[in-house]
């Protein structure tokens, strides 16, 4: 009796102590670490890119979770770590993130952070001699153009302007023919913001038969836009693309408001395809029409944004390609068989790599992606235009 | 040549909103000896705070924002006194200049948390008014803050050489103990001298974001840094100084940009200051053994 006593207390105690049921090991955590720019000017990036992340993972845990390789389920966890926009920032963030047991991270924001952050992790898998980082990094927003060839653990889910702005030339040229030259004007410090004008805008104009004027440049710090404005007037193209953020493509729409510069057609910047932009000016910007890889066009991308919301994010291009991205992961870590233990981290974070390098295409929210083999993104795209204080669906190539 | 005289003329005209910060800063130096590298950001937030006007009363006109702004202004000047200056020994310079360094990190992040980072858009007045001379044209809005700024001096002025107050924020100024036996309460002088330039601020807050059309987290550390050189050129202490010095750095700023274009054109209003600082120190309005 007493022996019998003794053990039942045991097992009280035990249960008492959290010691694992049979029920309580068939659920692990998950952990997928987020990161980007959440505080300074762009803040919003990394407040919408957390919202989607929160919003995709309770979506997929209310779904049942992850099924993990040995038949247990993996709920996510996600937690989303500030690195200002700042490289030094960045790294130091991928450090703690990988020093810890986190089996992939979803970041950065900025272009010029993810440039070096992807400089130290391993450039190749198999290279026993480079002591670079081993952590599978999935881009959502971070868009400067070939990235993701940095390292062999650097994958992007974000889209290929390049192919975006050479369709949207294309598309001008043939729908609106009475249209010659373009002008452009670019936000010059700023890495995404430069890169597209001169590598991809202007390339991609030109390449399309378009007659390149030249350019205006302004700092992203900028408040007076009145020389830039008057060059755009002077040069008077008939297309004029502002390769900025929304901030000074404010500015400068409303200085080109001020001194009667109104172009055939106007065209923006992915990243300006935002709420910021119509928030800041929406009468100045009607008309201008820009690439994205996200619109709310269909049931999926509806449902998508409005969990989002709930979170307190937005959803634009940037934002939900991280949702993308934890849907993505969790259909690798279910394939790969990750098994989510607190003695598996290495081998998890080598198989999400292994899977994610494997992917040919995913499944986004407006179509079907292509994936390449330095870890880029081929997305589908429509574009949009600013129409009476919203963006609209402009032309959908899809 | 008309370009380049557009582009100064542009500048020039920028630079009354540099001019307007410039005075906030000189006055403060000249009454306590001592900088507020918060003012630029209190400005900025008192601009924010001008817009609750509108969450209030849908459709406000602009002056009610301004007018909100410039009351916010005042109320966030005399915190920045109480957070940076009435506490903290006047007498260890670093410690007030840290402390206004930590309330403008700490004014901008409130910012940014509040609006997300996201630019708030900004009632303006004369915005669309464009005055042409030849072929020369000047914005409305532009010269609006030019006319603020004059205004301001001429209400400064009058209120450091014609009022009380003035007398007593003088005599602070110039021998803060001699002034303290006299009666005068320094601290209750000091405040008023930060009410003042807060009000100031709340309204050159405004008139800026109007200018720019938005309001964004991204005007404070600029403004500041313009601010500390016009402070500089004018002469530290000098009202007048201040907005001949704001007009000067607007105008070389857009012919900088005009000859070597926007990645450069920072560097040479550096250059500007530092030739200032090597070969006229006190600035274009150099005081005496007195301040305004």
């Amino acid at each position: 009796m007493k022996t019998l006593a003794t053990a039942v207390a045991a097992a009280l105690a035990a249960m008492a102590l959290g010691l694992p049921s049979g029920a309580a090991a068939q659920e692990r955590t998950v952990k997928i670490a987020g990161f980007g720019a959440k505080s300074g000017v762009v803040r919003s990036f990394g407040v919408n890119s957390e919202a989607a992340l929160l919003a995709a993972a309770e979506e997929i845990n209310k779904a049942g979770g992850i099924k993990l390789g040995d038949g247990a389920k993996g709920k996510i966890a996600v937690e989303f770590y500030d690195d200002r926009c700042n490289a030094e920032e960045g790294i130091s963030v991928i450090r703690r993130i990988a020093s810890a047991d986190w089996v992939v991270a979803v970041g950065p924001t900025c272009s010029n952070v993810a440039e070096p952050l992807f400089g130290i992790l391993q450039k190749k898998v198999e290279d026993a001699g480079d002591s670079g980082l081993q952590m599978p990094v999935f881009t959502d927003v971070a868009i400067k153009v070939g990235l993701a060839k940095i390292s062999q653990w650097a994958f992007r889910n974000v889209p290929n302007e390049f192919t975006m702005y050479s369709s949207l030339f294309n598309f001008v040229r043939t729908e609106f023919p009475d249209v010659k030259s373009v002008y452009g004007g670019v936000e010059e410090d700023f890495a995404h913001s430069r890169a597209t004008w001169y590598a991809v805008m202007k390339n991609r104009a030109d390449a399309n038969g378009f007659k390149v004027l030249g350019e205006s440049k302004w700092l992203l710090n900028d408040t007076n836009f009145a020389t830039q404005v008057r060059e755009m007037k002077k040069a008077d193209a008939d297309a004029i693309a502002i390769s900025a953020h929304p901030f000074t493509t404010c500015g400068v729409l409303k200085e080109m408001q001020r001194q009667g510069v109104k172009p055939k057609v106007l065209i923006g910047l992915t990243s300006s395809s935002s709420l910021e932009t119509l928030e800041g000016c929406a009468k100045q910007a009607e008309g201008m029409i820009i690439p994205t890889s996200f619109a709310p066009v269909n049931p999926k991308a509806l449902a998508a944004a409005k969990s989002t919301s709930k979170f307190k994010g937005n959803a634009d291009l940037h934002s939900m390609a991280a949702w993308e991205n934890v849907f993505i992961l969790k259909q690798v870590m279910e394939s790969e068989k990750v098994l989510a233990k607190p003695d598996t981290v290495a081998a998890d974070r080598r198989k999400i790599r292994d899977g994610l390098a494997k992917l040919k295409t995913t499944d986004g929210l407006i179509g079907v992606s292509r994936r390449d083999t330095d870890g880029e993104a081929e997305k589908p795209y429509l574009f949009v235009r600013a129409k009476n204080g919203q963006w609209t669906v402009y032309h959908n190539p899809l | 040549m008309l370009d380049l005289l557009q582009a100064i003329l542009d500048g020039v005209m920028f630079g009354a909103t540099y001019a307007l910060i410039g005075i906030g800063f000189t006055l403060v130096f000249g009454v306590m000896h001592k900088i507020n590298m918060a003012y630029a950001a209190a400005s900025v937030g008192g601009a924010y705070c001008g817009l609750l006007v509108l969450v209030a009363f849908k459709g406000a006109p602009a002056w009610a924002v301004f007018l909100g702004a410039f009351a916010a202004g005042g109320v966030l000047g005399y915190l920045v006194y109480l957070a940076c200056f009435h506490f903290i020994p006047l007498a260890n310079p670093l410690a007030t200049l840290m402390s206004t360094v930590g309330m403008l990190l700490l004014i901008d992040e409130i910012v940014v948390h509040t609006t997300d980072g996201m630019p708030q858009n900004y009632p303006a007045m004369f915005d669309d008014v464009m005055l042409r001379a030849g072929e020369l044209s000047i914005r409305g809005d532009l010269l609006l803050i030019f006319g603020v700024g004059v205004a301001c001096m001429a209400v400064l002025l009058a209120l450091l050489y014609r009022t009380r107050l003035g007398l007593a924020t003088r005599a602070v100024s110039q021998q803060p103990v001699a002034a303290q036996l006299c009666g005068i309460r320094v601290a209750q002088v000091n405040a008023a001298t930060f009410v003042i330039t807060g009000l100031l601020g709340g309204l050159a807050g405004a008139l800026i974001g109007a200018s720019v059309g938005a309001l964004s987290p991204l005007l404070t550390v600029p403004l500041t840094v313009k601010g500390l050189i016009v402070t500089v050129i004018g002469g530290l202490g000098s009202i007048p100084g201040a907005i001949v010095a704001g007009l000067l750095v607007g105008g070389f700023e857009n012919l900088f940009q005009q000859f070597r274009g926007v990645t450069e054109r920072d560097l040479y209003v550096m250059l500007l200051l530092f030739a200032f600082l090597v070969f006229r120190p006190g600035g274009i309005f150099a005081s005496g053994a007195g301040r305004d």
